[in-house]
């Protein structure tokens, strides 16, 4: 079907595309995915029932209810009777290297890609406003999260450099004092968040993106637009074309 | 040029007053709560929220109470924090996360009240924990039996601020801003300043305390 020019375009036939249903107890799931997923809640921590978590949330008892056994079915929580009985999350089920790749795996390299490029799309404008509007206070924020804290001797997980590179693209959008940038970073890495864990696995990653995000952080700190736009356009290339080599590399071994 | 001033003092006094007012009330309520719970603090928040958000041309874009470490028990946080008309319970998942305390120790509007005792203002800046707006957080000290117990504080977003002090502004002059502590634009009436710039008052420019923290610059360079 074509759209004649003069007829109504396409982006405003988007607002008579079926509404899906049964999005309320989805959308309960996919915040505590995220929390789990965020370390904000633990491997084998109790969640809140369902009447406390009805409250919390805003949503109907019933919705909760469902919500809890449709997170039981996909085997993130697990839930137990008696005194002591309740829902846990249970143990290793994120974030997971295994899931990660099951997710990778699921993608085209279109899909990798495009994704990609939109994350690069959103973190570079993120970079370049943050160059411009930065003070001493906003740079030290950003060389808090350059690498992950460790004890002495100890080296960081995954998981944990993970989260700290998550962390310092957000503050790079907040430093940019962008709302609507902030807010579609945190979307992305929603969608993004899991597959990004793999590969923080290789070492080498590690160090790379961590010299990347010192070198974002120096231009951020020099004011120079350019210098961090370049430097972060580099960072999500890097991370972009080591999905798609993971990608190929798996595809070729099944 | 000196009504205008009033005017912008008076506005932003109007907020540091109300919460004043409110952690006076709730130190007061917790030195006599007995055990500190979550549903207690609920319960003793919400309606001064619920308040805030219905005020006719009010300000507040979101409001609550975050607990010290202890006072819940140890290791425990608590944020009993609403925004918006429809009353959106605000990082609920947190209360019952054992690493949520992180989350907000380390942030200024939290931190500094806390360290100092006294109200603080921090922003303009991009809370992704709560609105995902451009905000200032206005945080006040809670004290039980003298201890430092918590924070109550409010939102304001950037937006709202601009929708209510920009036509006072410029009739101060066309490039006059107000400017936080750090000298950073929250308003501005020069069309080149954006709010989060950081401006400069052009020479021989005036400049007027405005509330604890702010400053109008009558001209920006």
């Amino acid at each position: 079907m074509s759209l004649s020019p003069l007829g109504a375009s396409r982006s405003l036939a988007a607002v008579f595309t079926p509404i899906k249903s049964g999005g309320l107890v989805d959308e309960v799931c996919r915040r505590i995915e995220l929390a789990v997923e965020s370390g904000l809640l633990a491997s084998g921590q109790r969640l809140p029932n369902e009447i406390e978590l009805a409250a919390a949330l805003g949503v109907s008892a019933v919705t909760a209810r469902e919500a809890l056994s449709q997170l039981r079915g996909q085997g993130l929580i697990r839930t137990t009777r008696g005194r002591s009985g309740g829902s846990f999350v249970t143990e290793n089920s994120f974030p997971s290297a295994g899931r990660a790749r099951e997710k990778l795996l699921g993608l085209t390299r279109l899909q990798i890609t495009d994704l990609g490029l939109h994350f690069q799309a959103i973190a570079v404008a993120c970079a370049g406003v943050a160059a411009r509007r930065s003070s001493t206070e906003d740079v030290e924020a950003l060389r808090q999260y350059i690498r992950p804290e460790t004890a002495a001797g100890e080296s960081a997980t995954a998981f944990a450099w993970r989260l700290s590179a998550a962390e310092f693209l957000l503050e790079l959008a907040s430093v940019a004092r962008s709302a609507r940038l902030a807010r579609e970073l945190l979307h992305l890495q929603a969608d993004v968040g899991t597959m990004t864990l793999l590969p923080f696995e290789d070492p080498g990653f590690c160090e790379k993106t961590a010299a990347m995000n010192h070198a974002i952080t120096e231009a951020v700190a020099t004011h120079d637009s350019e210098a961090a736009e370049a430097r972060t356009k580099e960072l999500t290339t890097a991370t972009t074309n080591w999905l798609l080599a993971e990608h190929s590399d798996s595809q070729n071994k099944h | 040029m000196t009504a205008g001033v009033g005017e912008l003092a008076a506005l932003i006094a109007g907020l540091e007053e109300k919460l004043g007012q409110w952690a006076e009330s709730t130190s007061e309520w917790l030195g006599t709560a007995g055990k500190a719970t979550g549903t207690a603090i609920d319960k003793f928040i919400r309606p001064t929220v619920l308040g805030f958000m219905h005020e006719a041309g009010g300000l507040v874009a979101g409001a609550g109470f975050v607990a010290a470490a202890g006072l819940l028990g140890e290791d425990r946080s608590y944020i009993a924090w609403w925004q918006g008309g429809d009353m959106e319970r605000v990082d609920a998942l947190a209360n019952f996360s054992p690493q949520s305390m992180s989350r907000y120790t380390k942030a200024e509007w939290f931190k500094v009240p806390m360290a100092t005792g006294q109200p603080h203002v921090t922003g303009p800046y991009i809370d992704l924990l709560c609105t995902d707006e451009y905000v200032l957080t206005f945080t006040h000290p809670i004290f039980r039996d003298g201890t430092l117990a918590g924070v109550v504080g409010m939102d304001v977003t950037a937006q709202s601020l601009e929708r209510a002090a920009l036509a006072t502004l410029r009739g101060i002059g066309p490039r006059a801003a107000l400017v936080n502590a750090g000298g950073r634009s929250i308003v501005s009436a020069a069309p080149d300043v954006d709010a989060g710039d950081i401006v400069r008052p052009a020479d021989g420019a005036l400049r007027h305390a405005v509330g604890r923290q702010f400053t109008i610059y009558s001209a920006t360079t």
